[in-house]
């Protein structure tokens, strides 16, 4: 399995890429939603995709929404993590197309917990 | 200390709301339990050498979120965050995110609290204090981190 970290924070990509590789995950990283449709648009394979709302360049519920509408990467399952924790923004991104919400802060068993959710891990991760 | 801002509070029972913000972002990403964030006792000393990190929140009621902690202070919290070991090389640009994102994470929970907000800036760090009106604030936290002070402060954008 292949993650696609974007965060404009490098600590936060860190920690974000510290938490998915124990529990099986390959990491990519991008400092924004272009980067990451760079990352894309050049064929890279990938399975889930973690992002942050508030970016410089393309945030990323403009991300959502173009890897929504291209047919080839629906294949990946979208998870925005953010600060943005009014429900209004939560409804935004799950219309947009984002599969699930994570805010932040968020502990490495939220996380564990919503990919088991997803399917994208097992639960003998969580042992 | 009271809080003299108008957020809502009625959800907390009394219990200061920044704080809990405070206490859930140093619990979940800097230490990975809780214990090691308190409520600062005593007089607040003036800082050595100190960092600023800081979100704007737009909307109905424009405010600034401010973290303000010594360097030697941001260094070990950028350690901790990052899961560093002391042998490790950290730079000023690890420690200026680092610092950025806590500031980012407090901001962006406060936000939640502010009725109708609009848009949270992205993080800023410097090692001057940003310009702001002395008569815009509206709080401050001062906190103990494991001995060293980190100051969360709340300012009305006038």
């Amino acid at each position: 399995m292949r993650a696609l970290v974007i965060d404009d924070s490098r600590t936060m990509r860190r920690i974000i890429a510290g938490t998915l590789q124990p529990l099986g995950f390959e990491t990519l990283e991008a400092a924004d939603g272009r980067e990451a449709l760079d990352i894309l648009e050049a064929g890279t394979e990938v399975d889930l995709a973690c992002i942050d709302w508030n970016m410089p360049v393309m945030n990323g519920l403009d991300f959502v929404t173009a890897v929504r509408e291209n047919r080839t990467w629906r294949g990946v399952t979208l998870m925005m993590i953010t600060t943005e924790s009014e429900h209004s923004q939560i409804v935004r991104a799950l219309a947009a197309g984002a599969h699930e919400y994570v805010i932040k802060p968020f502990t490495p068993d939220a996380i564990r917990d919503k990919l088991q959710l997803l399917g994208l891990v097992g639960l003998e991760e969580s042992a | 200390m009271s809080l003299d801002i108008n957020i809502a509070l009625d959800d907390f029972s009394g219990t200061d709301p920044i704080w809990v913000i405070a206490e859930e972002v140093f619990t979940a990403m800097v230490d990975g339990e809780p214990g090691f964030l308190r409520p600062w006792e005593g007089d607040q000393a003036e800082l050595t050498d100190p960092m600023y990190a800081w979100v704007d929140v737009h909307g109905a009621l424009p405010g600034r979120v401010l973290l303000t902690a010594e360097r030697e202070t941001v260094e070990h919290l950028s350690r901790a965050l990052l899961a560093m070991g002391e042998d490790e090389v950290l730079s000023e640009t690890d420690m200026a995110d680092a610092l950025g994102e806590v500031a980012n994470v407090v901001g962006g929970n406060v936000k939640a609290l502010v009725p109708d907000p609009g848009a949270l800036t992205l993080p800023q760090v410097a090692h001057e204090r940003p310009e702001i009106d002395a008569e815009g604030l509206m709080y401050e936290l001062p906190l103990d981190w494991r001995g060293r002070m980190v100051v969360i402060g709340l300012w009305r954008l006038l």
